[in-house]
C-alpha cells in the first residue's frame, strides 16, 4: 500500500483518499449491480441507512472508534436489516416496498437516537461518529485502505468464480431453481455482497447517500452495454471514476464528501441517460421524430396522388383541405418532398415528378403487399422466427418468401387446401 | 444366469411424471389439495383448468420452486428432487425483466450451465447444443440481440431454446402461449409436437380447451383437486369440464361446454 501511495503524484492524504474512493467505487459499482438488476435498489438504500445504529452500538459496546470495529457493527446491522426485510415480506404478506420502508425508517431513527444519546451523555469521545451520516473522505487511514481493498478483492473474486450461477439467478430465479441451484442461498449471497459494498463505502459516502453509489454505476453502464459481464466492468470503472473525482473535489474544497460524490454521479448518469448511443433519450427522440416525419411525408405523398387521381393538380390549400392534415404539417412534408425531387410545381399547383410517381407507386405496392400478407400470410411457412414489419414487408420476409406470398395471392382468394389449413389453426375459424 | 431373452417381456416404462396425493399451499389456503396425476412418457400433455386452479403451482412444485405440504412427485419413477436433471422447465415469460443486459445466445447458454458444470466454461459440445437449440426455434438471425428487442413470440422461442439446450427428456412449460399471436402459437405447437415425436414428454400449462382437444394427447384437468386425468377425449369430457368449471359457460377458454373440436 505504501508503494502505491508513493506512486500517485498527490500529497499523502489525497493519495489515501483517492485510493479509498477507487476501492469503494469499484465495490459499490460491481456489487450494487446485483441489487439494481434484481430491481432491489431500494434494499441498498434501506441497508445503508440500517448501518447507522450498528456503528453506534459497536462504539457503545467496545468504546473503540477504529474503522474495522465500526465496520463490523455496520455489517451486522446491515445483515439484520436485510433479514428483517425478508421476514416482513414473507411472514407478514407485506409488499417489498413497504417492508423496505419500515426497515429503512426504523433503523435510521434508531441510529439518530443513539447518535444523539452519545452526543449528550458520552462527552467528546464520540465526536466523529456523525460523519457516518454524510460521509467524510478525509478520515480515511492507510490501515482502512488495506481492509477495504481486501474486502473488495475478495468479493470481486467471488463474483468471478460464481459468475454463471449469479447470472442465472439474477436473470431468472425460477429457472435457476429448476436447474437445482439453491435459490435462497443465491439471494442471501447477493444481499451479503450488497452489505459488503455498503460497509466498504458508508464511512466515505455516508449512510444517507450511499445508495447513489450503488445505483449510479449500473444505470450508467446499462446505457452503454447489453451484456452483463461488460456491464459489471463498466459499472466498476464508473464507480471508481465518480468516487475518486467526488472525493478529491470534496477533500480540496471542504465540502461534505457524500453529497459531492453523489452530485458527480448524478451528472454522469444523467449524461448517459441522455446521450448514450442506442438507448439515450436524445438518440431515441431523434429516431422517433425521423420516423414520424417519414410517415407524414408518405401520407402527404399518397394524399397528393389521390387528389391528382380525382382531378386537377391541387394547390397547397386544397391539399390541406382534402388531406385533413394541419397546414404546417403539409407544408413541412411538401418541403421535404421538394427537396427529394418528388414534386413539380405549376404555379401554385402541385404535380408529382417522375421520381415522385415512382415513390408513390412503390409505397402503394408496399401497402398492397401488407394486405396480401394479412390475407394469405398464414399459408406461408417461414424458415425462422422473423416477424413481418408493415413498413417494409419484403425486407423482413426476404425476396423469396415475398414471391411465394404473391404466388399464393395470384392463385386465388380462397385456395385453402382441401380439408384443413394448418392443423394448429383448426379450431377457431371453423 | 440366463442370457437375456431377445425381445424379453415388455418392461413397463414408468410415467414421465407422476404426482401422488400432493398438497401445496400459499400461506394457509391450499392451492393443490390431494392431487393425483400422471403423464405417460412420450405424451404431449396439457394441464388444464380455471384461473387459480393450481396449474402453475403444480409445475413449480415439480421443479422444486415450492415447498409442498404433503405428497410425492416422481419423475420417471424417481423422486423429483433427485431427478431435476431430467426436467427442462420453461417459466412464465412475465417473470423476468426483459430489459436485463443479456443476449439471446446467453440466455440459451444457461441451459448448458448445469451439464457443463456451474463454475466452468462451456465446452465445444455445449456450444453446439446451444447453436442447435437456437436454430431449431428459428432464432439464429437474432442470437446476438438483446432480449428486450424481441417480440413476445420470439421471447417464448428463446425460452424454449434454453429448455431444448438442457437436453432433458421431460419438458415443462408454464403458459407458453400467453400473449403470443395465433401464427406463433401454431408454430410453437408444431414445435412441441415435434419434440414429442422425438420421444420427449412435453407438459404444457394451457387454458384453451379447443387447442388442447385438437393437438394434445393427454390432459390433466385440475381445479385444486384433480378432476380428470387421461387421454384428452376422456379427460375433457363435457361432464368433467362442467365439474372443473362449475358449470359456468364463458369460463376461461370454454365458451360452450358442448363445443367439440
Amino acid at each position: 500500500m505504501d508503494r502505491l501511495i508513493d506512486l500517485i503524484p498527490l500529497d499523502y492524504t489525497e493519495s489515501v483518499v483517492l485510493i479509498g474512493a477507487v476501492i469503494l467505487g469499484v465495490a459499490a459499482g460491481v456489487l450494487g449491480a446485483f441489487a439494481v438488476l434484481r430491481q432491489r435498489s431500494l434494499v441498498g438504500d434501506a441497508l445503508s441507512h440500517a448501518t447507522l445504529p450498528g456503528v453506534c452500538v459497536a462504539f457503545i459496546a467496545t468504546g473503540a472508534k477504529d474503522a474495522p470495529t465500526l465496520a463490523l457493527g455496520a455489517a451486522a446491522a446491515g445483515l439484520i436489516g436485510a433479514g428483517l426485510i425478508l421476514a416482513i415480506e414473507r411472514t407478514g404478506r407485506i409488499r417489498p416496498d413497504a417492508a423496505i420502508g419500515v426497515v429503512l425508517a426504523s433503523f435510521f431513527s434508531l441510529g439518530i437516537v443513539l447518535l444523539t444519546f452519545l452526543a449528550n451523555y458520552n462527552n467528546a469521545n464520540q465526536a466523529g461518529l456523525d460523519t457516518y451520516l454524510f460521509g467524510q473522505a478525509a478520515g480515511l487511514l492507510e490501515g482502512d485502505l488495506e481492509i477495504m481493498g481486501a474486502l473488495c478483492l475478495a468479493s470481486l473474486a467471488l463474483v468471478a468464480i460464481f459468475f454463471r450461477p449469479l447470472k442465472a439467478g439474477l436473470f431468472d430465479m425460477s429457472f435457476a431453481g429448476s436447474m437445482g441451484l439453491p435459490v435462497r442461498l443465491l439471494e442471501l449471497a447477493m444481499t451479503a455482497m450488497l452489505v459488503i459494498a455498503i460497509v466498504i463505502g458508508v464511512r466515505t459516502v455516508g449512510a444517507i447517500l450511499m445508495v447513489a453509489m450503488l445505483v449510479v454505476p449500473t444505470v450508467t453502464a446499462r446505457q452503454l452495454t447489453s451484456r452483463l459481464s461488460t456491464l459489471l466492468v463498466i459499472a466498476g470503472a464508473t464507480g471508481a471514476a465518480v468516487g475518486s473525482v467526488g472525493a478529491l473535489i470534496s477533500n480540496s474544497s471542504n465540502l461534505p464528501t457524500g453529497p459531492v460524490i453523489v452530485v458527480v454521479g448524478f451528472l454522469v448518469a444523467l449524461t448517459a441517460i441522455a446521450f448514450a448511443p442506442g438507448r439515450g433519450v436524445a438518440w431515441r427522440a431523434r429516431k422517433i421524430l425521423r420516423e414520424r416525419r417519414r410517415a407524414a411525408n408518405e401520407g402527404v405523398l399518397i394524399d397528393l396522388e389521390t387528389a391528382l387521381h380525382a382531378g386537377a393538380p391541387p394547390t397547397v390549400d386544397e391539399l390541406v383541405l382534402t388531406s385533413g392534415r394541419s397546414a404546417s404539417g403539409v407544408n413541412r412534408a411538401l418541403r421535404d418532398l421538394d427537396r427529394a425531387g418528388a414534386l413539380e410545381r405549376d404555379g401554385d399547383r402541385i404535380h408529382l415528378s417522375e421520381q415522385g410517381a415512382a415513390a408513390v407507386h412503390a409505397l402503394l405496392r408496399k401497402r398492397d403487399l401488407w394486405s396480401v400478407w394479412l390475407e394469405h400470410g398464414w399459408r406461408l411457412e417461414l424458415p425462422d422466427a422473423r416477424e413481418p414489419d408493415p413498413r417494409n414487408l419484403r425486407h423482413t420476409l426476404g425476396d423469396e418468401n415475398t414471391e411465394r406470398l404473391l404466388a399464393f395471392a395470384a392463385a386465388g382468394g380462397d385456395a385453402r387446401p382441401e380439408g384443413e389449413g394448418r392443423a394448429g389453426e383448426g379450431g377457431d375459424d371453423e | 444366469m440366463s442370457a437375456p431373452a431377445a425381445p424379453g417381456p415388455a418392461v413397463s416404462v414408468p410415467p414421465a411424471l407422476e404426482v401422488r396425493r400432493l398438497t401445496a399451499s400459499y400461506s394457509t389456503r391450499p392451492v393443490l389439495w390431494d392431487v393425483d396425476a400422471k403423464v405417460p412418457a412420450g405424451a404431449l400433455a396439457a394441464i388444464v383448468g380455471p384461473n387459480g386452479a393450481g396449474k402453475s403451482t403444480l409445475l413449480k412444485a415439480v421443479v422444486g420452486l415450492l415447498k409442498v405440504d404433503a405428497g410425492h412427485i416422481l419423475v420417471e419413477g424417481r423422486p423429483a428432487a433427485t431427478a431435476l436433471d431430467r426436467i427442462a422447465f420453461v417459466p412464465q415469460r412475465d417473470e423476468v425483466d426483459w430489459d436485463f443486459p443479456i443476449t439471446v445466445r446467453e440466455v440459451v447458454e444457461m441451459g448448458r450451465y448445469r451439464s457443463a458444470g456451474w463454475l466452468r466454461r462451456l465446452r465445444p459440445v455445449d456450444r453446439e447444443a446451444v447453436d442447435l437449440a437456437i436454430e431449431r426455434v428459428g432464432m439464429t438471425p437474432y442470437s446476438r440481440r438483446q432480449i428486450g428487442e424481441l417480440s413476445g413470440g420470439q421471447r417464448q422461442r428463446v425460452f424454449i431454446a434454453r429448455a431444448l439446450a438442457q437436453e432433458s427428456p421431460v419438458m415443462l412449460l408454464d403458459e407458453p402461449f400467453a400473449g403470443v399471436d395465433a401464427r406463433t402459437e401454431a408454430a410453437l405447437l408444431d414445435m412441441l409436437a415435434e419434440f414429442r415425436d422425438e420421444g420427449r414428454t412435453v407438459v404444457v400449462v394451457h387454458h384453451d380447451i379447443g387447442t388442447v382437444r385438437a393437438r394434445f394427447d393427454w390432459a390433466v384437468l385440475l381445479n385444486v383437486r384433480t378432476i380428470a386425468c387421461g387421454p384428452v377425449a376422456e379427460a375433457l369430457s363435457d361432464d368433467s369440464l362442467r365439474r372443473a368449471y362449475g358449470g359456468l359457460t364463458g369460463g376461461e377458454g370454454v365458451e360452450d361446454p358442448t363445443w367439440i373440436g
